[in-house]
């Protein structure tokens, strides 16, 4: 089975001379459908990175990044633009919805980027927020709701219009506890569903939620635990 | 602690921030410093053209020291100390003896050494005809008139035949070694060409006294005076009292003060009133015009700083040491832009010297810098910027610390009471004050410029209420567009600021532009016509006219056009004869006069037609007419509807063989006309003509049936001066509208426009740079990298299209009022009273250019000025 991302010797360097700083060395990652990754380390040991390379938001300086079997690397700014708009959802830390827009149309943004019509996004938004379980406050602007109903929406505008791929970044980071779970399930069920997941996280209790959990450190993945992908389950002999 | 202490940390920390972000740096410059540099350029140029006296010297006087007019008839003179500029006046009367040369020796008490300059015009002949040139006669050889004349080529005149021309003349085809000659006079020969260090655009010639045997008044004089020293105040107010108009080279250097003027002559010396007020009204918005521009930048700045003021306000610093910070930033820039503006508008009216140079007739003067005005300008940049980063340092050192240190981002709800306020002003001050000033019969323009800065300040603070609206009604835009109008709402700081510049500007430029546009559409109505339009006339006041010769030139220089004679009444020359039309017995009701025919009634041909250039007459009207002719009566125009059959004909002539009247009453058709349209009283018929003894006779010539061209016009000019010269060739052109006005409206819209596209991309770029979190959201998002630019599209066009509707809904109102007082043409009704008693007229494609094409073209301007690359980070901070 193909990887929905897979990452192939990937490293990534800030600065030159002196300044060099390594936040990737040479790294091969992959996620596949249906299974929730996570992704644990210090700071600083380049998990944001990871990330951000996975979701085309950074070139890599070696290596290349794969999303359903299409280099990142050959693609060109717009192309990766339509690949962030309709295959690879984001969300951030702190959340980055866009104060001036209500929710529905935050979640309807990478729909209407991608030409759909403002009235078929607007539907489509809302079935997202029902999925999260605000579709409520779908009128309601950022500055309205609390710190864990625009998480939901930002998880919302990740997951509308079936992406394949959900980078989260340490979501739960300004949540209180029993908040943070709610999110965390709803990121496995989207990953039941048959999306691939990258949690990046520095809590264990919310890596417990992954079927994997890769270790980084200084750049290096220094441990991996699950020794097959999900596809193991259902047919023994497939092995990494 | 001084005062310097406790600003020391306020400046550097502005002057580091300052430099930090340099783009906003440079904008906030530039806003400051443009309107400097302009003011600073145009002081000079004009400090620079203006020859004032002590400048001008060597220009008039040469290196004399005086210069003396003597006029016959002028026995007692009264002048300012530089006449030229300040005025005389002089009592005249007989004098036993005219003052002489001899006398001014005796009044001075010491011997004078002089040069005498004579001026006069004189027609020297051309390729095509005569031209009418300035000559001056004088010694250019004498030192004492040195200065007076700048030899470009060739030399000065020194014998009786040769003569020196300026540009203008030789450019009519006179260039050295060629011969000048004199219509009726000698002929000279071109040696030089030069300048007349005074007058540039008019052709001049100068010679040695006596080449041109100018026959001036006797006794009339002008000589330049090498008095030996200088000629004081009191020296030249003892000449005065022989009647001398002196110009003295220490009076303009040290002019005597008001009072020792003679009294009669002091008034001449005032201030101008209105040109005071106009200019502090300019200063006034100017002023505003900068601080509503720079108010967003400096909004923007304290923005920047909001997390550093907060974290200083949580570790204990007060409002007001809040507050210096965001107003050092004030001074840092405003400082800076003021030295910039002053520097660089010493540098482009320097540059723009020549350029000027060429578009004016007189010549410049030294390169004049007025210190004490660049000083003032210079503060008044530096004002600006204070007050625009006033507001913002105060809503700075009020911010709530909790939620800035949280990191909301917007600003606070709008409160109500502004725009209720902004309401009041506009309706209660604005329209009131406009509807006074538009009625009452006198100095209504006072009230009504008054009303329009009220009506604009109240536009000023309805705006954040219009933004706000705007942004609920956003849902139905597209994404860029709904984006920035909403996040312009949010912001209002910056927001409001911006789009008050562009309303005001377009406020101010839709005003002017309706009452130029109605002060035009009145005298375009109210225009006579003395000809129909494209006609063309020849016509002589003397008598003896050669009709068949100047119908030769007409044809010649006019090839397709038919020439017709004029038969008519001798109306003009040594005798001429009036022909008066009275109705039954009444005063006539009409009386025209001035016809550019020649004649005020013309004779119809043998076969009682209706002569062709009869005109303003329905085709109905003309049987009658003609029927009246045929019948060997006569046809009279009249102004109000008159059922008469018959009328009285009284002829007198005039002139040498004068005699009584002569009384024929004859069947006439009195025909209505509008008095504006008709030039002529009435036509006779031959017999008509006959029975009261007037002989009719060609008296002028009507050229119609083709386009005269203004070059046809010119040459037809100069052809018939050769010939005679009290020929008149006219051309009816119409209503020529003065070059003036169109100046004014490009002048109007390319102001709104530089202002309008000044302030939209001053806003612009500190929008896009204060939404960088949310750009990036989208670029993390999937947006096209093109987006970047719609959005700065769209911010644009928010605040051009709002700035712009408001203000020219707002222009209406001072515009609309002041378009009464301005074109009251009820005198106009008495005459004519189909006209109305008032014009107003609206520049719709100005006002449409401005509210719809552009913030069209500023939207696209800043589309492509912006970078389209979105901001791809993924922690936004």
């Amino acid at each position: 089975m193909n990887a929905v991302l897979q990452m192939t010797g990937v490293s990534r360097t800030h600065g030159e001379g002196a300044t060099l700083v390594h936040a990737l060395r040479t790294i091969t990652f992959a996620a596949y459908a249906g299974e929730l990754v996570a992704v644990m380390g210090p700071s600083g040991s380049g998990k944001s990175t990871l990330l951000t390379l996975a979701g085309g938001l950074d070139t890599p300086s070696g290596g290349t990044v794969a999303v359903e079997g299409t280099d990142l690397g050959v693609l060109g700014h717009k192309d990766r633009a339509k690949l962030r708009r309709s295959a690879i959802g984001y969300v951030f830390q702190d959340f980055n919805l866009i104060p001036a827009l209500t929710a529905a149309e935050n979640v309807a943004l990478p729909r209407e980027l991608d030409g759909v019509s403002a009235r078929a996004a607007a539907a489509l938004a809302r079935d997202a927020l029902a999925d999260v379980g605000i579709d409520d406050l779908a009128d309601r602007y950022p500055d309205e709701m609390s710190g864990g109903q625009q998480q939901r929406v930002a998880i919302a505008r990740a997951i509308v219009g079936e992406r394949r791929l959900i980078l989260a970044d340490e979501p739960t980071g300004a949540l209180d506890t029993e908040t943070g779970e709610e999110i965390l399930r709803l990121l496995r069920a989207r990953c039941d569903a048959g999306a691939a997941g990258v949690l990046v996280t520095h809590e264990a209790r919310h890596a417990a939620w992954a079927d994997r959990v890769v270790f980084l450190r200084d750049g290096i993945v220094i441990d991996e635990s699950g020794s097959a992908p999900v596809d193991a389950l259902l047919q023994p002999e497939l092995s990494r | 602690m001084n005062p310097l202490r406790r600003w020391a940390p306020a400046l550097r920390v502005a002057r580091r921030e300052a430099v930090r972000a340099r783009g906003r740096s440079a904008l906030v410059l530039g806003m400051i410093a443009l309107p400097v540099l302009g003011v600073t350029a145009a002081d000079v140029v004009i400090q620079t053209a203006k020859i004032s006296g002590a400048e001008a010297i060597e220009r008039r006087l040469g290196t004399a020291d005086a210069r003396i007019t003597l006029e016959p008839g002028i026995t007692k003179m009264r002048q300012t100390p530089d006449p030229d500029a300040g005025g005389w006046s002089g009592d005249g009367g007989r004098r036993e003896a005219v003052t002489g040369f001899t006398d001014l020796e005796t009044v001075l008490g010491r011997d004078l050494a002089a040069v005498e300059v004579v001026e006069a015009s004189q027609m020297v002949v051309t390729d095509v005809g005569v031209a009418d040139i300035q000559v001056i006669e004088t010694d250019l050889t004498d030192d004492l008139t040195d200065g007076l004349y700048r030899i470009t080529e060739g030399r000065v005149a020194t014998a009786s035949d040769e003569v020196v021309v300026n540009g203008a003349l030789a450019a009519r085809g006179f260039g050295v070694g060629d011969p000048l000659e004199v219509r009726n006079g000698p002929t000279l020969n071109v040696v030089g060409i030069g300048e007349s260090t005074s007058v540039r655009g008019y052709p001049l010639a100068v010679a040695p006294l006596g080449s041109f045997g100018l026959r001036t008044n006797p006794g009339s004089h002008r000589w330049l005076v090498d008095a030996g020293g200088a000629v004081t105040w009191d020296e030249v107010r003892a000449l005065n009292e022989v009647g001398a108009l002196v110009l003295s080279r220490a009076v303009l250097l040290d002019p005597p003060s008001t009072s020792q003027l003679d009294p009669d002559i002091q008034y001449s010396t005032g201030t101008d009133d209105a040109l005071i007020a106009v200019i502090a009204l300019v200063v006034v918005m100017a002023l505003l015009e900068v601080v509503l521009l720079a108010g967003p930048a400096f909004a923007v700045i304290a923005r920047r700083m909001q997390r550093s003021l907060a974290l200083m306000a949580a570790t204990g610093a007060t409002p007001p040491q809040a507050r210096r910070v965001v107003l050092a930033s004030g001074i840092v820039l405003g400082a800076a832009g003021a030295v910039l503006g002053v520097g660089l508008g010493l540098l482009v009216a320097w540059l723009s010297l020549p350029v000027v140079q060429r578009f004016t007739d007189a010549f410049l003067g030294p390169f004049d810098v007025p210190w004490l005005h660049l000083v003032g300008i210079a503060g008044f940049g530096l004002l600006s910027a204070l007050l625009a980063a006033i507001v913002p340092a105060w809503i700075s050192s009020r911010q709530d610390v909790v939620s800035v240190l949280a990191g909301r981002r917007g600003d606070s709800k709008p409160s109500l009471r502004s725009p209720l306020l902004g309401v009041l002003l506009l309706l209660g001050g604005g329209v009131a004050l406009a509807v006074y000033g538009a009625t009452t019969r006198q100095n209504g323009e006072y009230a009504i410029a008054v009303a329009a800065i009220v009506a604009v300040l109240g536009m000023i603070l309805l705006v954040p209420f219009v933004v706000v609206g705007l942004s609920k009604l956003a849902g139905v835009l597209p994404l860029p567009m709904r984006y920035a109008v909403r996040d312009a709402a949010r912001h209002r700081t910056r927001t409001v600021p911006a789009v008050a510049a562009v309303a005001a500007t377009v406020a101010g430029v839709v005003a002017l532009g309706i009452a130029n546009a109605s002060d035009a559409a009145k005298s375009e109505a109210t225009y006579t016509y003395a000809l129909p339009m494209g006609q063309a006339s020849l016509t002589t006041y003397r008598g003896g006219a050669d009709w068949d010769a100047y119908r030769r030139v007409a044809e010649q220089f006019v090839p397709d056009a038919q020439v017709m004679p004029v038969q008519g009444v001798q109306g003009n020359g040594r005798a001429w004869t009036d022909v008066v039309f009275r109705l039954d017995g009444e005063r006539p009701f009409l009386t025209a006069y001035g016809s550019r025919l020649g004649t005020d009634v013309p004779v119809a041909g043998a076969d009682g037609a209706l002569p062709a250039f009869v005109n303003g007459i329905d085709e109905d009207e003309r049987e009658r007419a003609e029927a009246a002719l045929r019948a060997g009566g006569a046809v009279v125009f009249v102004s109000e509807n008159v059922t008469a059959d018959e009328a009285t004909l009284v002829v007198r002539a005039h002139g040498p063989d004068s005699g009584d009247p002569v009384r024929v009453t004859m069947p006439v058709a009195a025909i209505t006309v509008n008095p504006l349209d008709e030039a002529f009283r009435g036509v006779l018929s031959v017999e008509a003509a006959a029975a009261v003894g007037v002989e009719a006779a060609t008296v002028g010539l009507v050229i119609d049936g083709a386009e005269i061209s203004e070059a046809q016009e010119q040459d037809v000019q100069e052809a018939l001066a050769a010939i005679s010269p009290s020929l008149s060739f006219y051309v009816e052109r119409g209503y020529q509208p003065p070059d003036e006005n169109l100046i004014i409206l490009l002048v109007l819209g390319a102001l709104g426009g530089v202002l309008m596209l000044g302030g939209t991309l001053t806003a612009t770029f500190l929008s896009l740079s204060d939404a960088r979190p949310d750009l990036a959201t989208l670029s993390a998002v999937g947006a096209s990298p093109r987006t970047r630019r719609a959005v700065a599209a769209s911010y644009a066009m928010v605040i051009g299209v709002v700035g712009a509707v408001l203000g020219a809904a707002v222009g209406f109102i001072p515009g609309v009022a002041v378009s009464f007082p301005l074109t009251n043409a009820s005198y106009i009704q008495d005459i004519d009273p189909s006209l109305p008693g008032h014009f107003l007229a609206i520049p719709w494609l100005l006002i449409g250019s401005l509210v719809v094409a552009l913030p069209l073209l500023t939207a696209a301007v800043v589309a492509l000025a912006t970078r389209s690359r979105l901001p791809l980070v993924a922690r936004i901070d």
